[in-house]
């Protein structure tokens, strides 16, 4: 078969991250590959430079035989590429026949809705799309509303079909459906890349996979022949890395503990942390990281189960009150949520504690004592800038987590919720926040740390539990860990 | 290489506004003389000299004490109202229900004083200036009722009840609080001892004094309470207000409170110091001029005051200009809305 895009020794750093690092990758007309990888592993910048939204720093793409830089997403479309986000790119109020109209030459300066009509029910006749051309976007399932998007596609001549984690919001039989029509699509001869962590899918229906892991891609390997545990394996990698805590704290008092904690989209949950240790949480992202971090801080109701810290019941608390009995939280979402970015870091550092002191006394904001804290926490936690009165959004990510670290800290809390604290960070300020994590729990407080980088939930956790869909696939003692089963679980399925 | 972040869409910047104080005097001059020009041509064009009409209107505003003094009286209700407004927007909360809180303060004072048993005297005064304040929390409180109640935008719930709390004067007026037989709806005269103090020469009553004191102790708690903090957090990110700890339903109560019952102490006044009686429609059109001031408080709360004399100035002497040579009432409204325009444009950039 006919090679269809080959891209060569893509190169991408933002700063210092190196997100492609001399990529190549290559679809042949009529092949399905699968992209695996996990996050932050250059899946998506990889796209993007294919795509043109984003220049690539150096490497070559080639698509259907013709060279391909410097182009945009208009180009890339009008060269037979098309890109169908996780999030569909359409408008619920109108029907399926407007959309698939909507910014198309072809459908004509006086629209031809006939004509598009009739062309809508043959290819998704042909796919076995099974679209009504006049159903309104609003009324149709998720599932649907990803087939219009590939009607677009199609319609549009696209040779190349990116799909980025397309089954991530569909229900189990929509998946298969999905499948079965990438198929039709590849007996077709078009090229398709599917972008996913989830292994079985890509048993299922690629016929080759690239595994990419920290901007470097894997050779592609045919999928015929191969189980699930060594994709997983491939995903994660091979090279157990040593923990790096070395100094076990034992006999220390239990600090946090859930007992069939369910909420919207997370749980029942069980939960036991002692003082001094870290809970590493790995997963896919969408998994329930986010609801889990937002129900143990306070900011999402639980619906049942309990919570309790030092042995106290907080699952009815409001966040203020679990701030105050010794619940730090740091949010994934910097940028609005656990920060002001408009704010001063002064006033960033009180945002938690305006009415306790020293920042507030008799009722009334203490500005030279706020500014005095300010200035000793900006030492202590090495927050570079002018001075207290910079606005945090002007800041470095870097810098604008250590306002975040230094606040939750300095209430010397006994558990500390983190979710994704590192990321966006440059490696120097990923270490500085790694450090502070570990001191705090080396003075006994009990850390829930979230993230999607298992790297670093190797690197720094007591236990590891892996959510998936929204309760926990396994849980495991850092000593004990093999990287095929947490990919296993990751996965979503056990073996 | 950033994934994109599940679950952090969906956090609007509530007020993304900011006041350019780089050379600030220089651009607000340039704005008034770029409006004079505009006027000029305006006014031209209606076939009168622009000349003349400027000096018809600075006569009108700073031509005599009185002169002033009537113009404090318009700046009155606008720094009342448009003090309230300014710390709901703060908070992100957009109150478009001035016009209605002050028609409700309006009653509240008119109907404790027809009430009063005997001679009202400055004990009538005080309370009938406490049931104002009273009757326009209440009005703006029913509104934060439906919309944390009920989820409805609070830009239409404030916004419809107003022509409700102006049918509601009518209403009053044509019973309980009606003068029979005017032949207008309206209620009887306020006995004039408990008219408000005016200040002698300039003849302004203490309305505007109150309300700037309003507008300090606003400025006061916005910057020096944990209160203020709070929604100054709440305006900038909903997120951060609610991970700060802060409730968002109490600060929302707290702003439109505070904005209602000044708004009430506008309509009090207004009542009780210049009209000296309800009159149907007395509030008509204030709530607007009020957003315009608010406008700048919520950019910084001392510029409230400033803001709303200007205003105060600029109506004293368009009218005037009107009255003097006869510019038609349409024009006048005009030129008033584009020098607010360019000072707008002018002093005021998205952040």
């Amino acid at each position: 078969m006919a090679a269809l895009l080959e891209m060569r020794a893509i190169a991408k750093y933002y700063g210092p991250v190196r997100a492609n690092d001399g990529i190549d990758l290559d679809v042949r007309a009529g092949e399905i590959v699968g992209l695996l990888g996990e996050n932050g592993s250059g899946k998506s910048t990889l796209m993007k430079v294919l795509f043109g939204i984003v220049p690539p720093d150096s490497g070559g793409i080639v698509f259907r035989g013709r060279e391909l830089s410097g182009h945009r997403p208009r180009e890339a479309m009008g060269a037979g590429i098309a890109m169908i986000h996780q999030h569909f790119m359409l408008i619920d109020a109108m029907t399926v026949l407007e959309n698939v109209m909507l910014g198309w030459a072809e459908a004509g300066k006086v629209l031809r809705r006939g004509l598009i009509a009739q062309r809508v029910h043959e290819v998704s006749r042909r796919l076995g799309l099974d679209l009504d051309p006049h159903a309104r976007v609003a009324d149709l399932p998720l599932g649907r509303r990803q087939r219009i998007e590939i009607l677009k596609a199609v319609l549009r001549n696209a040779e190349l079909l990116i799909l980025d984690e397309p089954t991530s919001n569909l229900a189990p039989g929509e998946v298969h459906d999905l499948l079965t029509i990438l198929s039709r699509l590849r007996s077709e001869g078009r090229g398709i890349v599917f972008i996913t962590h989830k292994l079985p899918e890509v048993l299922d229906v690629c016929d080759s996979v690239v595994v990419l892991r920290a901007g470097k891609a894997s050779p592609k390997a045919s999928v015929v022949g191969v189980s699930k545990s060594q994709l997983a394996e491939m995903m994660v990698g091979r090279d157990v890395a040593a923990p790096h805590i070395l100094k076990k704290i034992d006999n220390q008092p239990l600090r946090l503990e859930a007992r069939a904690l369910t909420g919207a989209g997370l749980g029942p949950l069980d939960l036991e942390l002692r003082g001094g240790e870290i809970l590493g949480i790995a997963g896919v992202d969408g998994n329930g990281q986010f609801e889990l971090a937002e129900t143990l801080s306070g900011l999402r109701p639980a619906v049942s189960g309990s919570l309790r810290l030092d042995g106290r019941d907080i699952v009815r608390m409001s966040s203020a009150r679990r701030t105050r009995v010794g619940l730090a939280y740091m949010p994934a979402d910097r940028s609005a949520t656990a920060l002001v970015k408009s704010m001063s870091i002064a006033e960033n550092l009180m945002l938690r504690d305006s009415r306790r002191r020293p920042y507030c006394r008799n009722g009334l904001l203490d500005q030279g004592a706020t500014v005095e804290k300010a200035n000793s926490l900006m030492a202590q936690f090495d927050i570079r800038a002018r001075s207290a009165d910079t606005k945090a959004g002007s800041l470095s990510g870097g810098n604008q987590q250590k306002i975040v670290i230094a606040r939750e800290l300095d209430r010397a809390p006994a558990v500390l919720v983190a979710h994704q604290p590192t990321w966006g960070l440059d490696p120097g300020a990923t270490r500085f926040v790694l450090e502070r994590i570990v001191a705090l729990r080396d003075g006994g407080a009990a850390i829930v740390y979230i993230s999607s980088e298992l790297e670093e939930i190797l690197a720094i956790s007591d236990r590891i539990a892996v959510l998936s869909a929204g309760r926990f696939a396994g849980l495991v003692k850092r000593e004990a860990v093999e990287k095929a089963q947490l990919g296993l679980w990751m996965s979503g399925r056990t073996a | 290489m950033n994934e994109m972040q599940p679950n952090t869409i969906g956090t609007p910047v509530r007020f993304p506004f900011r006041l350019r104080t780089d050379g600030i005097l220089a651009r607000i001059l340039w704005a008034i003389g770029l409006s004079i020009v505009c006027a000029a041509g305006l006014i031209a064009l209606a076939d009168k000299n622009p000349l003349v009409a400027f000096s018809a209107m600075l006569a009108g505003a700073f031509g005599s004490a009185h002169q002033i003094g009537v113009a404090l009286n318009k700046a009155s209700p606008y720094l009342f109202a448009g003090s309230g407004l300014a710390i709901c927007f703060r908070a992100g909360v957009i109150n478009m229900g001035s016009d209605g809180q002050i028609a409700f303060g309006g009653i509240g004072a008119m109907a404790t004083i027809m009430a009063w048993p005997g001679e009202p005297g400055l004990a009538a005064v005080i309370v009938a200036l406490l049931a104002a304040a009273f009757c326009g929390g209440l009005w703006a409180g029913l509104a934060t009722a439906i919309h944390l109640g009920r989820g409805v935008n609070e830009v239409l719930v404030t916004l419809l009840l107003n022509f409700v709390a102006l049918l509601f004067v009518q209403l009053v007026l044509s019973g309980v609080l009606g003068q029979t037989g005017a032949g207008f709806l309206q209620s009887p005269l306020v006995p004039r001892t408990a008219w408000l103090w005016r200040v002698p020469l300039f003849d302004f009553h203490i309305g505007i004094a109150v309300a700037a004191l309003g507008a300090g102790l606003l400025s006061f708690i916005l910057w020096k309470t944990p209160f203020g903090f709070a929604v100054r957090v709440a305006g900038r990110s909903r997120l951060a207000t609610a991970y700060a700890g802060f409730s968002l339903a109490g600060i929302t109560w707290g702003v439109m409170l505070s904005a209602g019952a000044l708004a009430g102490l506008a309509g009090g006044t207004e009542v009780l110091g210049l009209h000296h009686r309800l009159i149907e429609g007395f509030s008509s059109g204030f709530g607007f001029k009020a957003v315009t001031v608010a406008l700048f408080g919520a950019l910084e709360p001392a510029a409230v005051i400033p803001a709303a004399i200007f205003i105060g100035l600029l109506e004293t002497g368009a009218l005037s200009m009107q009255r003097q040579i006869g510019v038609p009432s349409a024009l006048v409204v005009v030129i008033e809305a584009m020098t607010m325009l360019f000072i707008l444009i002018a002093t005021v950039r998205r952040s």
